[in-house]
């Protein structure tokens, strides 16, 4: 009898925890939403109403006049699609091989691919920018998107995987006449799926997100990606007159990505599960 | 022409050769078990055959064409994989297909093949499911199917019963053994279960140590065995062997604890290093005969096992009836079917008597 | 034959070729001339002049790169221990399979799918002393506003608060995977014998996700040494430099004073850094579980 009330306050004791901490997690993004709603006149004077009327749309008609901000939010679509698309296929090629077929040197160019996931971002930056300035690419989106693709994590990923499948599936695909690409891409290919998805998204989030880069190599206002549009915005942000704008902006910039994330919550919860176990 | 003809094949993974100088030749429709213990060579062998692994040395014919260069595809063999190697994304139709299409055979073709096989098979019912909704018996009844489809002219088994229960693996024992009257193809089963061997093979093929051991119809294997490994590892319990001396013609035999057996077996030397080999159904509890102590009962249903030891302390398989009433302790008399005793010598070579 | 060989062995190079070219063409070649670079005296626009490791030197012995390594070793010691903590204990509040739970899960894990410039913003509206949240509530009590951003030994706790709140999605995620590859199995036998809650949680359940923490504890290492967002879009490295990290100076030298050379070194430092620190806490662990 004891044990069960026991339990029954835990689990009380449990829920109010986890509301307390929901709160304090969440109310950042809330003050934002308030913040947003007002009018930059009355937030110059106090922010202490901000939970109370009037609220106002003028921030929010302001932003959707401003075409900047969509320029970026295209720019960073474009780049982060097409960015995730590059890794998936580089990795899923790159993992069948390391994986299943040989050549001379497999092993050793395998581990120095591993290597490659200590070299952090800072140590290649500066001759990197270099690089891409001897071949005008900054500015432009091969320039913006090429630098993720030599991430080494999706191969070691999809390797792993690709070693997991049963290696009988190649060969009845094998005395089925398959060609090795075909092996590749009809047998192997849709069993890897799950993978796929985990890569996918966490390759997506971070070149959605990528700030330290496009903030390098994007210099001209028509090429930023969302990030680094937003950071150039609040540059001044002691003078600014426009604190709701700047809230909006908030808002506004993370709307998209939450809206993904809401919509693949599930997938991205698996997927970094997925990633976890390796 | 023989449908496959296998020359003095080599395999060495590394410094460790698994395979030594190894020659056979299979018939047309003829029924092939390749039987051993794990790690005898036989799925190499097998897989050497289908293009899985390469060939060292030596050669591999198939329907008089030379085919150990050939790629997996182009040999005109087809594999029914151990674990069955569905491709779990493809539905069942799909599975059979895909050996086809990628030989660019017609639609029409296909399908009449696909219908063909799985009305054989009796799995025309799923043929739109995918593998993971089958259960092990229907999905091994695809991969032979997938099999059949291509029309190839050699089967391969990689231990195709492993994986299935007891009950399931028995019907499906008889299933294949039909089977095989209805194709009328050569096929080749690896398996290291000797009644599987025993049940379906038109011959034998006993390996052992990298080497061939003996080929022979199942009772040419189990009656006649070659030597001292195929007698102890064909045959459920397996066979008793005990050092005997060799007194006389035909072969006189001594036991270590003085019993004197006359064999059928003709004219062998006079030695001290020799072996008998009874299996434990010609050993039989009996009012007389050897002397024994029961050291061990296995009430088997229809019949009785008796582990025994002769008085000097050779152990010793014997039968009884289903209602053997002996015990743990027992003092026990054996008679020992003589004319069916094998010798073997220090080699391990076998004699046998003259087929009856 | 051979030659048969060797081509189908060209071909399977293939399937690997495109992106070890890129691998070779933007990690290991920038890394290589780095290195490189780091030995000459360069800027973007003259040439450049071999000074061995003068560079090193003159960074051993440069207040602003000390500082700047000072700020950034105490930024991850504010971080990570709370980053490994709390979505510990959140993963173990959540690991169940009700609504509620999955709920909060999305919860905790929704600011990690933001980026840097909007985690800014959105903090610098809550703890900017003039009108912001935090200076609201405390006003309430009548408390005066607390500088955040202004005083150097505060503003490197407000760095690792917003970057606390930013990343404990991904430990938490971690935490829950590892906790439900625990065998249930264990928990039935724990219950017979009739261990308390502490004691499960203790004995059985952290001891069954070790694995787990040090490499939440290593992967946050490896990320925050990498600050840099937070301090550029806030305080670009102030109060007197007290929140500028090493990368913030990497940038402000290779990118706003183009001392490239002077930069790569500094690059190249921070590289075995975390090299070190990684490998180190890696062998730590390695030791410790091999003693237990």
């Amino acid at each position: 009898m004891s044990h069960s009330r026991n339990q029954k306050w835990r689990e009380v004791g449990v829920l109010i925890s986890l509301i307390v901490m929901g709160l304090i997690m969440v109310s950042p993004l809330i003050w934002t939403v308030m913040l947003s709603l007002k009018s930059n006149g009355e937030l110059l004077r106090s922010t202490t109403n901000a939970f109370h009327p009037p609220y106002t749309g003028e921030n929010y008609a302001a932003i959707m006049a401003n075409s900047g901000v969509f320029r970026w939010l295209l720019n960073s679509a474009f780049v982060s699609i097409l960015q995730t698309l590059g890794v998936l296929i580089l990795s899923s090629l790159a993992g069948y091989g390391f994986a299943r077929l040989e050549f001379p040197y497999r092993n050793q160019l395998f581990l120095i691919v591993l290597f490659g996931l200590a070299i952090p971002e800072q140590a290649v930056i500066i001759t990197r920018h270099q690089m891409f300035a001897d071949l005008h690419l900054h500015n432009t989106y091969p320039g913006l998107i090429l630098p993720g693709l030599a991430a080494p994590f999706g191969v070691f990923l999809m390797t792993q995987y690709f070693k997991a499948i049963p290696k009988e599936l190649d060969e009845a695909a094998m005395l089925d006449n398959a060609s090795r690409f075909k092996i590749f891409w009809k047998v192997l290919l849709p069993l890897t799926l799950p993978a796929q998805a985990t890569l996918g998204i966490f390759t997506f989030l971070a070149s959605w997100n990528d700030y330290w880069w496009p903030l390098i190599s994007a210099t001209r206002a028509d090429m930023f990606t969302l990030t680094v549009g937003i950071a150039s915005s609040q540059i001044n942000f002691a003078q600014t007159s426009g604190l709701g704008y700047l809230m909006t902006q908030a808002v506004f910039a993370s709307l998209p990505i939450l809206i993904v994330y809401a919509i693949f919550q599930k997938y991205i919860v698996r997927a970094v599960a997925g990633a976890a176990v390796r | 022409m023989s449908a496959l003809d296998i020359r003095n094949v080599t395999k060495a993974y590394g410094p460790t050769t698994v395979l030594d100088d190894i020659s056979l030749r299979a018939e047309s429709n003829e029924f092939i078990a390749f039987l051993g213990p794990s790690g005898c060579g036989k799925t190499t062998l097998l897989r050497m055959v289908a293009g899985l692994e390469t060939v060292d040395s030596g050669q591999i014919h198939i329907g008089g064409q030379r085919i150990d260069e050939l790629a997996p595809g182009e040999r005109g063999v087809a594999m029914v994989f151990q674990h069955y190697a569905l491709y779990p994304h493809m539905t069942i139709r799909e599975n059979m297909a895909f050996g086809l299409k990628n030989i660019k055979i017609s639609k029409t073709e296909i399908d009449a093949r696909i219908a063909e096989a799985a009305r054989i098979l009796e799995i025309e019912p799923f043929l739109d499911k995918k593998p993971g909704q089958l259960s092990g018996g229907q999905k091994q009844r695809v991969a032979i199917g997938r099999a059949i489809v291509k029309k190839p002219d050699i089967f391969l088994f990689d231990e195709p019963l492993s994986n299935l229960d007891a009950a399931l693996r028995m019907r499906t024992r008889l299933e294949l053994a039909q089977l095989r009257r209805r194709l009328k193809a050569t096929m080749i089963l690896v398996t290291h279960d000797q009644v599987e061997a025993m049940t379906l093979a038109d011959r034998i093929v006993v390996m052992y140590g990298r080497k061939i051991q003996q080929v022979g119809t199942p009772m040419e294997i189990y009656g006649q065995p070659a030597n001292r490994f195929v007698a102890s590892f064909v045959g459920s319990p397996p066979m008793n062997f005990m050092p005997v001396t060799v007194t006389g013609t035909p072969s006189v035999v001594t036991l270590r604890d003085g019993t004197v057996l006359t064999t059928a077996i003709a004219n062998l030397p006079e030695s001290a290093s020799w072996e008998l080999g009874l299996r434990p159904e010609n050993v039989r509890v009996n009012d007389t005969g050897v002397s024994a102590k029961v050291e061990f009962v296995e009430r088997l249903g229809e019949r009785a096992l008796i582990y025994a030891r002769l008085s000097d302390g050779t152990a010793i398989t014997a039968e009884d009836v289903g209602l053997s009433r002996l015990t743990i302790g027992d003092e026990v008399h054996l008679s020992i079917d003589a004319q069916a005793a094998h010798l073997f010598d220090a080699d391990g070579r076998g004699y046998h008597a003259e087929a009856a | 034959m051979l030659s048969a060989k060797a081509k189908t062995q060209f071909g399977n190079f293939l399937f690997v070729a495109p992106y070890l070219f890129v691998f070779a063409w933007l990690l290991v070649w920038p890394l290589m001339s780095g290195m490189g670079l780091s030995l000459f005296k360069a800027d973007l626009f003259g040439g450049a002049t071999f000074v061995g490791f003068e560079n090193y030197a003159r960074l051993m012995s440069d207040p602003v790169f000390l500082q700047a390594v000072g700020n950034t070793f105490l930024f991850v010691l504010l971080c990570v221990p709370p980053l490994a903590i709390i979505p510990l204990l959140l993963a173990l509040l959540l690991n169940r399979s009700t609504r509620t739970a999955a709920f909060f899960r999305g919860v905790f894990f929704s600011s990690s799918v933001l980026s840097v410039t909007i985690v800014t913003l959105i903090w610098r509206m809550v703890l900017i002393p003039d009108g912001g949240f935090v200076a609201n509530i405390l006003a309430v009590f009548g408390l005066p506003p607390i500088p955040f951003f202004s005083d150097p030994g505060i503003v490197m706790g407000s760095m690792a608060i917003i970057t606390v709140w930013w990343c404990l999605g991904l430990p938490m995620m971690l935490y829950l995977s590892a906790l439900q590859q625990v065998p249930q199995d264990i928990y039935e036998a724990a219950a017979l014998d009739n261990s308390r809650w502490w004691t499960t949680l203790t004995r059985i359940t952290l001891p069954s996700i070790s694995r787990t923490v040090v490499l939440v504890v290593i992967m946050q290492c490896v990320l925050q040494f990498q600050l840099f967002g937070q301090p550029q879009l806030i305080t670009q490295g102030g109060p007197n430099g007290a929140s500028r990290p090493i990368v913030l100076f990497i940038f402000e030298v290779g990118f706003r004073r183009w001392d490239i050379g002077y930069a790569a070194a500094a690059s190249q430092i921070l590289f075995a850094i975390i090299l070190l620190v990684t490998l180190g806490q890696y062998l730590l662990s390695r030791k410790r579980t091999g003693d237990a």
